[in-house]
């Protein structure tokens, strides 16, 4: 606490001000100027008037209070350390870190001089003293009565006021000390305790006071019945007042010490009663006005607080002088608690032309007097600001371009588009700050405010604070205004839609309109329209259009794996050494490493793959994996990509075929039609290197593959393709043929034991099933006419059949094939001896198979 | 490196769609009014190609006498091609027809 209490208005703290928004506060460029018009425009001033008076402050020689300003102790230091951190958690109470700063600032005796009276001509005036004052901290609360808040001035400050201004008021003279907030509120608990014995706490100040008091009793209060309460018809009430306790201490010295020039004769008198009465407490001041020039004694300060003590309590605080003795205190408090706009109990403004009168007067009177001419003062004052015209800008100025710009939130927000209007007025930064000055009730105080509205707030807040400040009721006008426009604004834009364009009637084009939310489109495409038109056609082109993705990304799914390939084969390249028995642990962690990347390359490469990805039924999209293999070059990474896999993976790749085999682009685009016997030249491509790279490598795994597998298989294939479309194709007869004598030659190889006869009777029936459906087809599953020389692979899977048939299923076999078998064997005696020789060799593949031979045939 | 490669063989840089290209039939225009079209076995950074089974195609715009103007095409075929990058102004894909 003693850090943020100590008096941040030290010269040396300008640069830092612990109090200050951290951030985002601009550069006050009127700070300069109105210190520069000071010193340029009143050369008759003396030193003491252009001084701050902040310099006063300063304890040269003494560095007794240093650990006051600074924290002496450690433990202080420490706890020190933590607050500094602003923006974190400290930014999160800033907010009543700064309440208490201004507390603390308005319970410090203030150290600078108010001009003399006769200066109140002084340009001075611009109404931007405040930004010069570089503790200046605009309230966030100070408006809250503008928006249906009670104004948050408890009594309880009033009666803290007091007690402060008493406590303050021990050390008369040697007020330099800066008193530190423990220090000030020991001397309020010590004032409360002697308050309650004697109503007399600091002996020098208050000695005279108690006097008067009791002096001056009877002679007001029937002068205040007469006077109207519309004496001050500007006067805006006290709520607007009340609501501003951290007002510039500044300001308030030279309202206190410049009367406006209106002169108010009164107020004159009023001062000068009070320079006596300093006088006569401390006589050590030579001359009333000399005394107001020097900083540190009290007296002569407590000229303008009469005046607003009804006012505002806390300013009264900030000047620490008494005026009204602590007995008046009570009714004071019954002023302040009631009705604030019941101006009744106030002293209407009896002519006091001698000081004596004053005197005179009895507590009560004498502050309800006291306040009226404050009140009076302060309407001066504010005519006197009204009348300056105040150089660049008055504050009205100032609030009607905010107006502006709030207008300008309404079209800045809720386009025709805007689903939620509420959501686009969230991200406007005018909304935040409108709705962070409505929403002033923040139940916690922790609760931190927008951040960039806080920002917002510490730099333009203060302009509506001073301007309300200012001109209470012209202020408070503009902002009701203010508030009124942007509810009316708001409601219009959630009301209705805004349109975005604007069509003039025979005009050729139509006037958009633009704002920050939606910038004026430059091309004006009707997307809607569009979108109408083409349904038409849009049933192809979808298709169309997800096939071209799908080949994208089939392409991309084979550059990935080409990818997985050459990472995998480049890993091979580093194996490391072969272990032996005396290898040391680091290459065996080598190993270890090593083959925990192969295994990381292979579980990618087999995602890559997309083996796995889920097979939908009836898919007019291919499996991902089939996609692959449609291409030439996914054809061909399949021998490497076996390389690579177990076991395991290449029993689901082949699975995966087999399922598919129907759907293979090999097998779909080979299927001969009567209109074109002959496949085109990519067809055939595409098939050539199917049967050259992805074939191999199924046929070597099936031929290593048990009967289960081979079972397996072909009851998938019977299940889930066609098989009179597959076998009047080469890669569906090659597959076919992998299985069929892949199930023969197990029979045969194997030891009597590896067959059992269940496996055996399975394989029969599929084998049956599979005879059976081919069997109609077998006159159509050659290529082409009898020239076609390329049509080996059928008589291979004739053998293979054969091989495995019945003699009656054998029977059927000759008879489907019979025609193509006898018209090769007249083809080839017409063929050169060479291909003759061939082709019967091929013819003879499958008629051996069967005990037949081609011989036979001639 | 799985995932970075993965994103880098989707669409890292442009040249990353002509990798899809590769070992696919594409469509080469090259400066002076020529054409190719071919499979594409590899490329380079500076668009350097080898195509296969090119079949290129010139045009080529005559003048007769009363300055009229006739393209004319001629047609080369190429087992093996290699293209110079800097005159290839673009590449696409040719889908299989």
């Amino acid at each position: 606490m003693s850090f943020f209490g100590f008096d941040t208005s030290l010269p040396r703290d300008r640069g830092h001000q612990s109090t200050a928004p951290g951030f985002g506060q601009t550069h006050d460029p009127f700070a300069g100027l109105s210190q520069r018009n000071v010193s340029a425009n009143d050369e008759v001033l003396d030193f003491e008037e252009t001084y701050d008076g902040l310099g006063d402050q300063l304890d040269e020689t003494d560095d007794a209070f240093n650990d006051d300003t600074f924290g002496g102790e450690p433990a202080n230091q420490q706890s020190v350390g933590k607050d500094f951190d602003f923006s974190g958690q400290t930014a999160q109470i800033a907010d009543t870190m700064k309440e208490e700063q201004m507390l603390y600032a308005a319970r410090q005796p203030p150290q600078r001089q108010p001009s003399p009276p006769k200066k109140s001509t002084r340009p001075a005036r611009t109404g931007y003293e405040k930004y010069s004052e570089p503790t200046y901290i605009p309230e966030l609360q100070a408006n809250a009565s503008l928006w249906g808040m009670a104004p948050r001035q408890p009594s309880q400050d009033v009666t803290e006021s007091y007690h402060r201004k008493h406590s303050e008021a021990v050390p008369p003279t040697s007020n330099r000390k800066m008193m530190s907030l423990e220090e000030v509120e020991a001397m309020m608990r010590a004032q409360n305790n002697l308050k309650s014995t004697t109503p007399q706490p600091a002996p020098q100040t208050s000695q005279p006071q108690p006097r008067v008091e009791q002096a001056q009793l009877p002679i007001i209060p029937p002068q205040q019945g007469p006077h109207p309460q519309g004496q001050f018809p500007n006067f805006s009430g006290p709520p607007q007042i009340l609501q501003r306790p951290q007002q510039l201490s500044e300001q308030r010295f030279q309202q206190g010490a410049r009367p406006p020039p209106q002169g108010d004769k009164q107020n004159q008198g009023v001062q000068h009663a009070q320079v006596f009465q300093r006088q006569r407490q401390a006589p050590m001041e030579l001359v009333a006005h000399r005394s107001q020039h020097t900083s540190t004694p009290p007296g002569p300060r407590r000229t303008p607080q009469p005046r607003q003590i009804l006012q505002n309590p806390n300013r009264l605080s900030g000047h620490g002088q008494p005026i009204a003795p602590s007995l008046s205190r009570p009714s004071h408090q019954a002023h302040l608690t009631g009705p604030m706009h019941a101006r009744g109990p106030s002293y209407p403004g009896a002519v006091v032309t001698n000081p004596q009168q004053l005197l005179n007067l009895s507590d009560e009177d004498r502050a309800a007097f006291l306040a009226e001419d404050a009140r009076r003062a302060k309407r001066n004052h504010k005519i006197h600001m009204l009348s300056l015209g105040n150089g660049l800008m008055t504050p009205q100025d100032k609030n009607f371009i905010t107006r502006i710009q709030l207008q300008q939130l309404v079209t800045a927000t809720g386009g025709v588009d805007d689903q939620d209007p509420e959501a686009a007025l969230t991200e406007d930064f005018y909304y935040q700050v409108y709705s962070q000055i409505r929403g002033a009730a923040r139940e916690n105080p922790n609760q931190p405010a927008n951040h960039f509205a806080q920002t917002y707030l510490f730099q333009t807040g203060g302009r509506y604070g001073l301007a309300g400040r200012r001109h209470p009721r012209g202020g408070d006008n503009h902002m009701q205004r203010m508030e009124q426009q942007v509810q009316r604004a708001v409601e219009a834009a959630k009301a209705k839609p805004k349109n975005k364009q604007l069509v003039i009637e025979g005009s050729l084009g139509k006037i958009s309109f633009s704002n920050a939310k939606t910038p004026k489109p430059l091309l004006n495409l009707k997307r809607t329209d569009s979108a109408d038109v083409r349904p038409s056609s849009a049933g192809r082109r979808p298709s169309r259009h997800a096939a071209v993705l799908d080949r994208k990304a089939t392409l991309r799914d084979i550059e990935n794996v080409y990818s997985d390939l050459m990472a995998m084969e480049d890993h091979e390249r580093h194996l490391p050494p072969p272990l032996n028995e005396n290898s040391d642990p680091e290459s065996i962690q080598q190993h270890m490493e090593w083959r925990h990347t192969i295994q990381d390359l292979n579980q990618k490469l087999w995602r890559d793959l997309k083996v796995m990805e889920p097979i939908v039924p009836n898919s007019p999209v291919p499996h991902p994996f089939i996609a692959i293999l449609s291409h030439p070059k996914g054809k061909k990474t399949v021998p490497r990509v076996f390389r690579h896999i177990d076991e395991q993976q290449r029993v689901t790749i082949l699975t995966m075929i087999v399922v598919h085999l129907d759907t293979l682009d090999v097998v779909r685009n080979a299927l001969l039609h009567h209109d074109e016997p002959k496949l085109s030249r990519m067809a055939r491509e595409e098939v050539e290197l199917f049967a050259h790279s992805v074939i191999p490598s199924l046929f070597s795994y099936i031929n290593e593959a048990p009967l289960t597998i081979v079972i397996g298989l072909l009851g998938l294939v019977l299940d889930r393709t066609n098989i009179q479309n597959l076998v009047r194709t080469k890669i569906g007869l090659s597959i076919l043929t992998m299985f069929v004598s892949r199930a023969e030659i197990f029979k045969q190889s194997s030891a009597p034991g590896d067959l059992t006869d269940s496996d055996w009777e399975q394989w029969l029936q599929l084998y049956n099933k599979l005879f059976d459906i081919a069997e109609p087809v077998l006159p159509y599953i050659f290529p082409g006419s009898v020239n076609d020389t390329e049509d080996v692979y059928v008589w291979q899977y004739l053998a293979a059949m054969g091989v495995g048939a019945s003699p009656e299923q054998q029977q059927r076999l000759v008879l489907g094939v019979k025609d193509r078998v006898m018209e090769t064997v007249n083809v080839s005696k017409a063929l050169p001896p060479e291909i003759a020789a061939t082709r019967l060799g091929h013819v003879n593949l499958f008629m051996r198979a069967i005990g037949l031979d081609v011989e036979l045939l001639g | 490196m799985a995932d970075a490669e993965e994103g880098a063989a989707s669409v890292g840089e442009p040249l990353d769609l002509v990798r899809l290209c590769l070992d696919e039939i594409v469509f080469v225009k090259l400066r002076g009014d020529r054409e190719l079209k071919g499979r594409l076995h590899a490329y380079d950074s500076h668009c350097n190609l080898v195509l296969g089974d090119v079949e290129e195609t010139i045009y080529v715009v005559d003048e007769d006498d009363e300055e009229e103007e006739t393209v004319r095409t001629v047609k080369k075929q190429s087992e093996m091609l290699f293209v110079r990058g800097d005159s290839v102004v673009l590449i696409s894909p040719q889908a299989p027809s």
